[in-house]
């Protein structure tokens, strides 16, 4: 089917307005983190008409910021380990056993999917309280894992079913066991799908908000989204300069570790919604 | 060769139960204990009341669901929810799937380059979202300022509006699901064989009639997913509204989630809050066994 001139151009228009759309809002931060505040509301859309680095300076230089930050550092790099580990035998064996229960467990992910934050933090409270878990960062671990867990486990099981049974029954054939054919030949075929639940995890942990809000209690505890928002609400007038700087600063790490992992999320995904 | 479900040795190893236990058992053990108990450790919070008297939650029966049904800023808040989650779905379906039609195109140029941009928003946290779109809308902020050039008159204060503030957020919220729905549908496109789009074309099929009638049916499994996951992580978020407008002004722009937190975390009434919580996983799971019995059928 061939398509005419005007009508391509019209295409690459209208795909450009759009993906403006979803470009511009970022771009106004990147612009309001290099304005000053006087600069922010004389041109509320403009580019700064004199480039200030006081923004970044003053988050920079806050003490809470590097606390918070290793925070997050250490909440993530946890979650993302854990989700990998826990999930990976579990995909395995969704993907290549028939059991009783196969079909109930597959809808209990997804049903999991449906769970309400207010709810499952009102019953987490009990448990972390007991082991005294409450404001501190295990506690915290232990919340992102168990999101990240079901969906993780539905992309590693695509994963493995595109890894052919042949390849496996062959290695042991050549006398490996089954635990030495999973973890010397089916596991390295499966590295873009922990690369896929690692990606995923990562920006549950990173960006998720309301369980540090509830779990964390002082500064020292706090991540980076509880830190960005105590921002918005101290004192009075919300200073917008220093606060785009520091959303900036928040979003960049897993911006830059998301656009390398994305191209294996994103198989994994619409690998398994397809089939 | 290629196959889609392992077979392997009939009535051996792979089909064999106990095979399937060690590997299970690590993630069954975990969800148990951060999934399963947590959700009815919290489910039973509905029970209890707290007294500020004696300082004790004491069991209260029904008593949170009795006031719940009394309460007019719950029904303000669920019939928000749902305006909040019916809007932002339709318009994120609508928006994406012109959008992944597009760039499914053979005619566009720089695909690759343009499909990573649309990813854009996917990676930005909902808090940072939330604080840009609160910036957007402000009455001084870049929205009024471009609705002032082009002549509009006096441009709302969008976020404190008692019937402005809950669709500001929708749009927000829209703007942060379009990637996940546009690249699952655009992934569920580019498995649409041209042959049968061809064999509409012949058939005289016009443009919408060949996208409804033979496009979007054979990618039904990917819209279902999509729109199901969507309706449920929309109808249970909480970043936007919490940053962008609290809920107000007064509760006009209250959502389920965001009252259930404020009754259990800043009124101490857990038992209230886990209400609201049992009534929002009644409303999801309805929406689950809805996907289910579709995709079973």
């Amino acid at each position: 089917m061939r398509m005419s001139v005007a009508k391509q151009v019209l295409l690459h228009v209208v795909v450009l307005a759009m993906i403006a759309g979803l470009v511009f809002p970022v771009l106004i931060l990147v612009f309001n983190s290099l304005k000053t505040e006087t600069d922010i509301f004389a041109s509320p859309m403009g580019p700064p008409h004199a480039v200030t680095w006081d923004n970044f300076h003053r988050v920079l230089t806050d003490p809470r910021f590097a606390t918070n930050l290793r925070n997050s550092a250490v909440v993530a790099t946890a979650t993302v380990l854990l989700s990998v580990i826990v999930t990976a035998p579990a995909g395995y064996a969704l993907s290549r056993f028939k059991f009783r229960g196969r079909t109930v467990f597959s809808m209990w992910l997804l049903a999991t999917q449906a769970f309400p934050g207010i709810i499952m933090v009102l019953g987490l409270f009990f448990v972390l309280k007991r082991y005294d878990l409450i404001n501190r960062l295990p506690g915290l671990i232990i919340m992102h894992t168990s999101f990240s867990m079901p969906f993780s486990i539905w992309l590693l099981k695509g994963y493995f079913d595109k890894i052919s049974v042949e390849i496996e029954e062959a290695a042991r054939i050549d006398g490996c066991s089954r635990l030495q054919s999973l973890v010397k030949v089916v596991f390295p075929l499966a590295v873009p799908g922990f690369l896929a639940v690692a990606t995923f995890s990562l920006l549950l942990s990173w960006n998720e908000f309301f369980f540090a809000l509830v779990l964390m209690r002082d500064n020292a505890h706090y991540t980076l989204p509880v830190y960005l928002v105590r921002f918005l609400g101290s004192g009075g007038v919300v200073q917008w300069g220093p606060l785009s700087a520091a959303a900036l600063l928040i979003t960049l790490p897993v911006f830059v570790l998301f656009l390398l992992g994305q191209r294996y999320l994103v198989s994994g995904l619409t690998g398994g919604a397809i089939k | 060769m290629a196959r889609t479900r392992p077979v392997g040795h009939p009535g051996r190893s792979w089909t064999e139960e106990r095979g399937a236990i060690p590997f299970l058992l690590p993630a069954l053990a975990v969800l148990c204990l951060v999934s399963l108990y947590p959700l009815i450790q919290g489910v039973s919070r509905v029970f209890y009341v707290y007294r500020a008297l004696t300082r004790q939650d004491v069991f209260s029966g029904f008593e949170n669901f009795v006031l719940l049904f009394k309460d007019p800023v719950f029904f303000r808040a669920f019939g928000n929810s749902l305006v909040w989650t019916v809007v932002s779905v339709a318009a994120m379906f609508f928006i994406s799937y012109v959008l992944a039609t597009m760039l499914n195109s053979r005619h566009l140029r720089f695909r690759r380059f343009l499909r990573a941009t649309t990813l854009i928003p996917w990676a930005i946290p909902g808090v940072v979202v939330s604080l840009i779109w609160r910036y957007m809308f402000l009455s001084s902020g870049p929205v009024n300022a471009f609705l002032s050039a082009i002549g509009v008159a006096n441009p709302p204060a969008w976020l404190t509006s008692p019937q402005l503030a809950l669709w500001t957020c929708i749009v927000a919220n829209i703007w942060m699901g379009l990637p996940f729905v546009t690249i699952m549908l655009l992934a569920g496109l580019q498995s649409v064989e041209g042959d049968i789009l061809e064999a509409a074309a012949i058939d005289g099929a016009s443009y919408l009639q060949s996208q409804l009638r033979v496009v979007m049916p054979s990618i039904k499994k990917v819209i279902l997913i999509v729109l199901t996951l969507e309706a449920i992580w929309t109808f249970n978020s909480f970043d936007i509204v919490f940053v962008m407008t609290k809920g107000g002004p007064g509760s006009a722009s209250m959502t389920l989630p965001l009252y259930a937190y404020q009754n259990a975390f800043m009124y101490y009434q857990a038992g209230y809050g886990a209400a609201i919580g049992v009534v929002i996983l009644a409303v999801l799971l309805l929406a689950v066994v809805l996907y289910i019995r579709e995709v079973l059928q």
